[in-house]
């Protein structure tokens, strides 16, 4: 080829073009005599007795373990039975499945259709199928043309720990669910966190989905992996490691065994590490791992002891007693006490305008100064407090508590509760037509005022911590699949409108709540570890009294708030009381048999180095 | 204006015929079991489709020559209006705005820029003093090309686009341009591939400065050329990441079809599936499983060249590649004879952008070109592309009925 600058000729020019065309001809060929020749035997066997199919490998769901280590939820294998839809023989596929796995054929046909994702995949149909099913459709596959079945893994909850509170359960995912993630990787009949953390880290648990190239032979057994193609690995979930730790957990569920209705929190106050969250009824979240059928659902939605509540995160009630605190510190803040104001005597009651306010002491309190009345809890103290407030103050302060707004913790569908102000009066009774009495009953924690346990107990957390008040969480570390494990950092979430001095004599209440002489609480005294705590009891129209209580232990350096709520029990001293100091008592248990365990473990050491 | 119509170059017009026919064939086969009468009568359509080919086709060579000269900066203004005008109103698919509207009828202005750069060019090369290798003449040219490939690029449709530079090379090489200019252009390209690895690219680029030392085609050229190859090596990596996702999913696909398998990775799959498994002689008419199986995706329009694959064979393609071949050589024999420069030009151009079409297209059936979406010439279903690849070779036959003209 002429290679110089000068023009070619025009002979030469076509001649080159001429050539170059017979090049892509012979190019083409090349690629047609490739195939044609020397692959046809194999292409050929592929297109006429196998097909290519492609299959998601589905990812390792990541697991969830406790503060420790210990597994919460596991992965344990099972068996999808499926339908290829293209592979469906009308009039026998659908019957003959009907009668191996007990469907009715219009659900079979149901769930293909919410499950296909193309007519060349399997759509699930039913799942965690016992292996006797599988073993039938093996030996007989040829009464089933189109049903083919996966080996999954499903959910393994820790049973009977309550663990769901917090965990949530997972499931397929719905129609709508589909629209609304617009996840590109998400197909139906995929399963999918719906609540709890499950659903809150589901990104996260869920991994990337692989996808695998099968030979299938034209009944539709899998004849293997069509080797020009490497499988995609799928890329597991993360593990999550919680702030729970399940001692604790299982401390919580034994205390609450023998009421009904309730939930109870513990809670690090140094950090918003949740040490234990429990709902009580519960129910057993690995029912959902399957298809749960019609009937124990109904029995479960219908239950009127509502298990399926999740009581610390939606439950709200009225804070009642523990509410105190934070009238009292509006009070000191405000400059409307000190710590040495006293009040009218407490007579068992007080008389506000033509309404007579009761005092849960029949007898009465007497006088009491700042601590004193947190001590016994006096009403009548909050309401002559209450009174000089009123409601937009108080509404202030228990707003900057964190009551009525939502803890941001990392659980979905927290409910944020209730703080009235004249506003919420005036829109809801009219413009004036409102009893000024109502700030007595907000005083102490009732009335209109709701809050949910969270809230409670990281307002605690707060007092005992110096005002610093820690996000409430649950996940401590996540371990991703190809990354360094991620650790989760506390998070100061607000700080409580108290100064340092205000703290002081709310922390000297909470103490004599259980050391003072007539602390509510002082049956919870013991000589091995301090505790300061707050009772409560919730006014409940519809029935007996809600009991309440906040623990806090050790008292000096608090590790562990605990605030539990008992509903339609009764007194918070006699019920709630005893049940958190039982927790509190596992804990301190579990803490100090480490502790000797550390420095037995110490004294070993330094004798060998001796 | 009457023709002499025996002088007519009829061995192009019978060879064309034929792969339309089998064409149609072929998209009767494709859709032959398909669930719906729609699909089944695809071929009913291309045959009208054909109908319709053929009397452009006819007008087409009765049209003089000379009008198409006087006429073509007109239809190159023409097409850059309708480019912008698909920017605003045109109907989109897939995100990007590529058709407008007329009637029924869905156009794609691209098409109509494809012709109107092969008139404009072809008039540009016939006409002009300047030297083959003047700096004037190259950048004029290339900023002719450039302007409807921005607007293209800015709908986005990057496999179109593509046929414009390789409209324009052929031209070049064809009006004079020698083959040492033309591998220094086309260096740019090498310098990509070679700074995947930076020793690679820096030998590459020390070798290309003692070349240009040496032979020295000119101060500025040469430092141009060199500033390009250092350009395109360094800013690709940046230009990667501008590329909307389904470009980058179809090169990675092409450099790994199992990125995705199951979008354009399955298609090739089941493309050579379906080709492999024909062998020497084909499954025989309609007897292909790949296709009948829905196996094969596209495959009346993209894929045509596979469900002939499949169901002929070797000899089947090997016909069907010796009658483009056929096509391809007359037409430079025609180029080469024809007395008009512009005529020459023209019939370059209309070859360039069948043969473009033709390698990108079975290419891709084969494995071997990343999936585009181009249309095989005469073969695939689709009125638009029939037409258009008549209309070409009713320039090619036109042309060479009046060779002797100046």
């Amino acid at each position: 080829m002429n290679f110089g600058r000068e023009k070619i000729s025009a002979a030469e020019r076509s001649s080159y073009a001429i050539g170059f065309v017979i090049l892509i001809m012979f190019f083409c060929l090349a690629g047609l005599i490739r195939l044609q020749l020397f692959e046809h035997k194999r292409l050929y066997k592929m297109s006429q007795d196998n097909r290519l199919r492609v299959l998601p490998i589905l990812p390792k769901r990541g697991l969830i373990y406790d503060r420790e280590g210990r597994v919460i939820v596991d992965n344990r294998p099972s068996y999808t039975i499926s339908v290829i839809p293209v592979e469906e023989v009308k009039y026998r596929t659908l019957p003959q499945l009907s009668t191996l796995i007990g469907f009715d054929t219009s659900r079979i046909r149901s769930r293909i259709k919410s499950n296909t994702v193309s007519r060349y995949q399997p759509a699930a149909v039913k799942r965690d199928v016992p292996f006797e099913t599988i073993a039938i459709l093996e030996e007989q596959y040829n009464r089933f043309p189109g049903v083919s079945y996966q080996m999954e893994r499903v959910r393994d909850y820790l049973d009977r720990l309550g663990v769901e509170a917090f965990t949530g359960y997972v499931g397929e995912i719905s129609e709508a669910e589909l629209k609304a993630s617009g996840a590109e990787d998400l197909r139906p009949g995929n399963v999918v966190g719906k609540r709890g953390l499950e659903r809150q880290y589901d990104r996260l648990l869920r991994g990337t989905e692989g996808t695998s190239h099968i030979e299938v032979s034209a009944s539709g057994q899998i004849i293997g992996e069509y080797k020009d193609e490497l499988p995609k690995q799928p890329t597991p979930g993360a593990d999550l490691w919680l702030t729970i730790d399940i001692d604790l957990q299982k401390a919580c569920v034994a205390a609450m065994d023998t009421f009904c209705c309730g939930g109870v929190i513990a809670m690090d106050p140094r950090n918003g590490e949740v040490l234990a969250m429990v709902s009580f009824p519960s129910y057993d979240p690995n029912i959902f791992s399957g298809v749960i059928p019609e009937s124990l659902w109904q029995a479960i939605s219908t239950d009127s002891t509502h298990p399926l509540l999740n009581r610390p995160l939606r439950g709200l009630y009225p804070p009642a007693s523990p509410a105190k605190l934070v009238t009292l510190g509006a009070g000191l803040e405000e400059g409307i006490v000190t710590a040495h104001t006293t009040f009218k005597a407490c007579i068992g009651g007080y008389q506000f305008g033509n309404r007579f306010f009761r005092c849960w002491k029949a007898g009465g309190h007497g006088k009491t100064q700042a601590v004193q009345s947190l001590e016994r809890s006096c009403d009548v103290y909050y309401y002559q407090l209450g009174a000089e407030l009123g409601i937009d103050k108080l509404s202030y302060y228990y707003g900057l508590s964190g009551f009525g707004s939502r803890v941001g913790i990392d659980l979905p569908g927290e409910y944020k509760g209730l703080n009235p102000n004249t506003d919420y009066y005036d829109s809801t009774f009219g413009k004036g037509r409102w009893s000024r009495g109502l700030v007595l009953n907000l005083a102490i924690g009732q009335g209109e005022l709701l809050v949910n346990l969270f809230q409670t107990v990281q307002f605690y957390c707060g007092v005992v911590n110096g005002g610093k008040v820690y996000r409430p969480h649950l996940v401590k570390i996540i371990y991703h699949p190809d990354q360094a494990p991620e650790t989760v950092t506390p998070e100061l979430s607000f700080k409580l409108p108290f100064s340092e001095s205000t703290i002081n004599i709310l922390k000297e209440g909470i103490r004599l709540v259980v050391e003072g002489e007539d602390g509510t609480a002082r049956h919870l005294k013991n000589p091995n570890y301090s505790i300061g705590g707050k009772t409560g009891t919730a006014e409940n129209p519809h029935g007996e009294n809600h009991s309440w209580f906040i623990g806090v232990a050790p008292f000096e350096s608090p590790e562990i708030v605990v605030v539990a709520i008992i509903e339609n029990s009764g007194h918070g001293s006699e019920i709630a009381a005893p049940m958190v100091g039982k927790i509190i008592e596992s804990f301190m248990k579990k803490r100090d048999g480490n502790k000797e365990l550390i420095l037995a473990d110490e004294s070993e050491s330094k004798g060998e180095d001796e | 204006m009457i023709l002499n119509y025996k002088e007519l170059d009829w061995q192009l017009i019978v060879a064309t015929l034929l792969l339309s026919f089998i064409g149609v064939a072929m998209i009767m086969s494709a859709q032959h079991f398909a669930d719906s009468t729609f699909k089944q009568t695809y071929y009913i359509r291309q045959l009208i489709w054909l109908a319709i080919a053929l009397a452009v086709f006819a007008a087409v060579i009765h049209f003089p020559f000379r009008m198409y000269d006087i006429g073509s900066y007109l239809l190159y203004g023409f097409a850059l209006l309708l480019l912008v005008l698909v920017l605003f109103v045109g109907y989109s698919r897939m995100g990007s705005f590529r058709w407008l509207s007329i009637g029924p009828m869905n156009f794609a202005p691209s098409d109509l820029a494809k012709l109107a750069l092969i008139f404009v060019l072809a008039r540009y090369f016939a006409y002009t003093k300047l030297p083959p290798a003047s700096k004037r003449r190259l950048a004029f040219s290339a900023v002719i090309m450039m302007l409807p490939v921005l607007l293209i690029l800015k709908q986005p449709d990057l496999g179109t686009a593509l046929v414009f530079p390789v409209i324009l090379f052929a031209m070049w090489y064809w009006s004079g341009l020698s083959p040492f200019y033309l591998l220094l252009i086309l260096s740019p390209l090498v310098s990509i591939i070679a700074a995947s690895h930076w020793i690679a690219w820096a030998i590459y680029l020390g070798l290309l400065f003692v070349f240009l030392f040496v032979y020295r085609p000119g101060l500025i050229f040469g430092i141009l050329i060199f500033t390009a190859n250092l350009a395109t090596g360094s800013i690709m990596p940046l230009m990667w990441n501008r590329l909307a996702e389904y470009q980058k999913l179809r090169i990675l696909t092409f450099l790994d079809p199992g990125t995705d398998p199951r979008g354009a990775g399955y298609q090739i799959i089941q493309s050579k599936i379906a080709i492999g498994s024909g062998g020497i002689w084909g499954k025989g008419f309609l007897g292909g499983s790949q296709a009948r199986l829905d196996f094969l995706p596209e495959r009346h329009t993209d894929f045509v060249f596979s469900v002939l694959g499949e169901e002929f064979g070797l000899w089947g393609s090997i016909i069907v590649i010796g009658l483009f071949a056929f096509i391809f050589i007359k037409a430079i024999r025609i180029a080469a004879k024809c007395r008009s420069k512009f005529a020459s030009n023209i019939v370059i151009g209309a070859t360039t952008l069948l043969l473009f079409q033709f390698l990108v297209n079975v290419g891709m059936t084969l494995g071997f070109m990343p999936v585009t979406g181009l249309p095989l010439p005469f073969l695939s279903y689709g009125g638009t592309s029939l037409v258009l690849a008549w209309s070409l070779i009713g320039l090619i036959v036109a042309a060479g009925y009046r060779w002797q003209e100046y």
